[in-house]
């Protein structure tokens, strides 16, 4: 009887943590150390603007990576997502003089609920169906912005100036007016971002998503509520690529439509898949492929379509013979190499 | 609202745009149907080979027909190559896994085109086919011969595949394979060979609607690699099933398109079109809720 107590409450487990786990933490605990304090000292200002847009992106591919690989939901179209956070927030905040935080939470929620309305009747559709509709509507998303543009200082609803003179950049928070002290400010958000999910993961709808990502019908027979945990994830994905929004809208200073083209929607996805979906270091990865690689060989002037080539090899490599990306298989080969060379060593 | 001539010849385009994606519609449903594949590289295998014909005709000097040829033999051995390749690797996969290893193809195509055909020039290209300059006139609306035969070749390639896996004996083993790859195997059809005929069809199809649409629309890699998104959505609404419905969808999709041009007030949205009529039709349209383990249901 004490005996299924205990193993009903998941935390008297996870409270005796092994020494692995701790190794992690302590790794972890000093990377993001580093990243706040060590990295804005060591890099040039080009560099910090790559990495407060990696900082960005890790928010966007953590939430496609949730729904790639917690839940099975592959969504084609997150940048017309990351488009309309960035486009509530730069209305908000050429509209009010709300503490950017407030201004995050907002773009987060409303983008949260423009992803829920237009999910819930998508989330009749299974697999492939409701990949090529989220390609849909985002090509259809990416359609209006062109038409409509994002908001920069002007009077209206839509908040655009056409004359395009005297155009105000979009504001900073107080506190991080600067490029190293908004790229802390972005990892920061990114930070809290990642808890979220973390916290997800470990706790009920965590649970539910891999019981439905193994098998729709055996979760629905154990008593779960599928179209509820399904919408919940959309909503979370949804809430954090507006959030990641927001912080792209004051790292860029201006923003236009054309940045937000339907094909990013297809190479988000390839490098997601590529830094792996099913650890929340793949989105690191992912975020690095996608921002740091190309402004890299940029400075190397080394033109970025060799990038694309190597995302779709990337994309076909994975699928074929490495499903969790290479956050897992890089470690595991390192391993396996360094336990090959001290056996070497002994023979 | 404009006046009913302005309209007139946006019908004629309109047609003809919708003709070339009932061609690519339907080579899209036929591979999907006998080998569970949706085939998102068909822009990118088509733009591929139409830069290859204009590079042909333009820098080395061949004639016109050599060109032609060479962007659907491209277009068809790529097509072919990487289902030889990739069809048997994937071929017990999930439909979504699959298409996304699709997009894999896509996006090495379309970095490829990128960067060997570079646009940072400012150079348009075009490839003209000799058929644009004859023509005739309906009441007043000039039509080339090429719109004529863009229509033509949805109206034949539909009805020349509807035929074709209804007598024939390969069509008969595809339509088999559609229902079941593993019975059909079981029954001695060779899977492998009916697959890679599959492959080889889709992609001549590829290669024609590359040749068309880089005439009719634009030779641009991104434009002609994406302008599939049109095609996919007839084929959404026809459900990956019906070849018919494809069809009317593709013609639907093509004449709205450029019937809402005149219209000042919706032409900035004209490019929503596919979107939005697969859209409605996917969310609208009545399916069948059938949960099964092994199988996603089409």
């Amino acid at each position: 009887m004490r005996d299924t107590i205990t193993r009903a409450r998941p935390r008297t487990i996870s409270q005796n943590t092994s020494r692995p786990q701790l190794i992690k933490t302590a790794i972890t605990t000093a990377l993001v150390l580093f990243t706040l304090f060590g990295l804005p000292e060591l890099l040039s200002l080009y560099y910090i603007d790559t990495m407060t847009q990696v900082a960005v992106y890790s928010m966007v591919t953590l939430a496609l990576g949730v729904l790639v690989g917690r839940v099975g939901l592959v969504s084609l179209g997150q940048v017309a997502v990351l488009a309309i956070g960035a486009w509530v927030a730069a209305r908000l905040l050429f509209a009010t003089t709300q503490p950017y935080p407030v201004i995050l939470l907002e773009a987060g929620l409303i983008t949260m609920v423009a992803g829920m309305v237009t999910g819930l009747p998508a989330l009749r559709l299974r697999g492939l169906y409701l990949a090529l509709i989220t390609l849909m509507l985002a090509g259809g998303i990416t359609v209006v912005l062109a038409t409509v543009n994002f908001p920069n200082g002007g009077h209206g609803f839509l908040g655009y100036n056409g004359s395009l003179v005297h155009i105000p950049p979009i504001r900073r928070p107080g506190i991080a007016g600067s490029d190293p002290a908004y790229f802390r400010y972005a990892v920061i958000v990114a930070i809290v971002m990642f808890a979220l999910v973390y916290a997800h993961i470990k706790t009920r709808p965590g649970r539910a998503w891999a019981a439905i990502r193994q098998s729709e019908p055996a979760a629905l027979a154990a008593g779960i509520n599928v179209t509820l945990y399904k919408l919940w994830a959309l909503a979370l994905a949804s809430f954090i690529t507006g959030v990641a929004g927001g912080v792209l809208a004051g790292a860029v200073h201006y923003l236009y439509s054309i940045g937000f083209p339907t094909q990013d929607s297809i190479t988000l996805l390839a490098v997601t898949l590529m830094g792996g979906v099913y650890s929340m270091w793949g989105a690191v990865v992912a975020a690095l492929l996608y921002q740091f690689l190309p402004a890299l060989l940029n400075n190397w002037g080394v033109s970025a379509d060799w990038l694309i080539i190597l995302f779709g090899l990337g994309v076909l490599q994975v699928l074929t013979t490495a499903p969790a990306g290479l956050a897992d298989q890089v470690p595991r080969d390192l391993a396996r190499l360094g336990r090959r060379l001290s056996k070497r060593k002994t023979t | 609202m404009p006046p009913w001539s302005d309209f007139e010849p946006f019908i004629v385009s309109g047609l003809a745009l919708g003709g070339v994606y009932a061609l690519s519609g339907v080579g899209l449903v036929v591979l999907y149907r006998a080998t569970g594949v949706l085939y998102l590289a068909f822009g990118a295998v088509g733009a591929m080979g139409a830069l290859v014909a204009w590079s042909l005709i333009n820098k080395a000097g061949t004639p016109g027909w050599v060109g032609w040829l060479a962007c659907i033999a491209v277009a068809a051995a790529l097509t072919f190559g990487y289902g030889l390749i990739f069809g048997p690797a994937l071929a017990r996969r999930d439909p979504l896994v699959k298409a996304v290893a699709t997009i894999g193809l896509t996006l090495i195509l379309y970095g490829a085109m990128d960067l060997l055909w570079t646009t940072s020039g400012g150079q348009a290209r075009s490839l003209a086919l000799p058929t644009d300059n004859g023509g005739f006139a309906i009441a007043q609306i000039q039509v080339t011969w090429t719109q004529v035969i863009a229509l033509a070749a949805g109206v034949v390639i539909t009805v020349a595949t509807g035929m074709f896996l209804r007598y024939t004996k390969l069509g008969t083993a595809m339509r088999a394979m559609a229902n079941d790859r593993e019975i059909t195997a079981t029954l001695g059809v060779p899977v492998r060979k009916v697959e890679a005929a599959a492959w080889l069809g889709c992609g001549v199809l590829a290669g024609i609607a590359g040749l068309l649409l880089a005439d009719l629309v634009a030779l641009d890699a991104t434009t002609l690699t994406f302008l599939v998104i049109s095609s996919l959505a007839a084929v959404l609404i026809a459900r990956l099933r019906s070849i018919a419905v494809t069809f009317a969808a593709a013609i639907v999709v093509g004449l709205l398109h450029d019937l809402l041009t005149p219209v000042t007030s919706l032409t900035n949205y004209r490019d929503m079109t596919p979107f939005v009529l697969a859209a409605a039709a996917l969310l609208v349209m009545p399916r069948r809720r059938v949960m099964t383990q092994s199988r996603e249901e089409a």
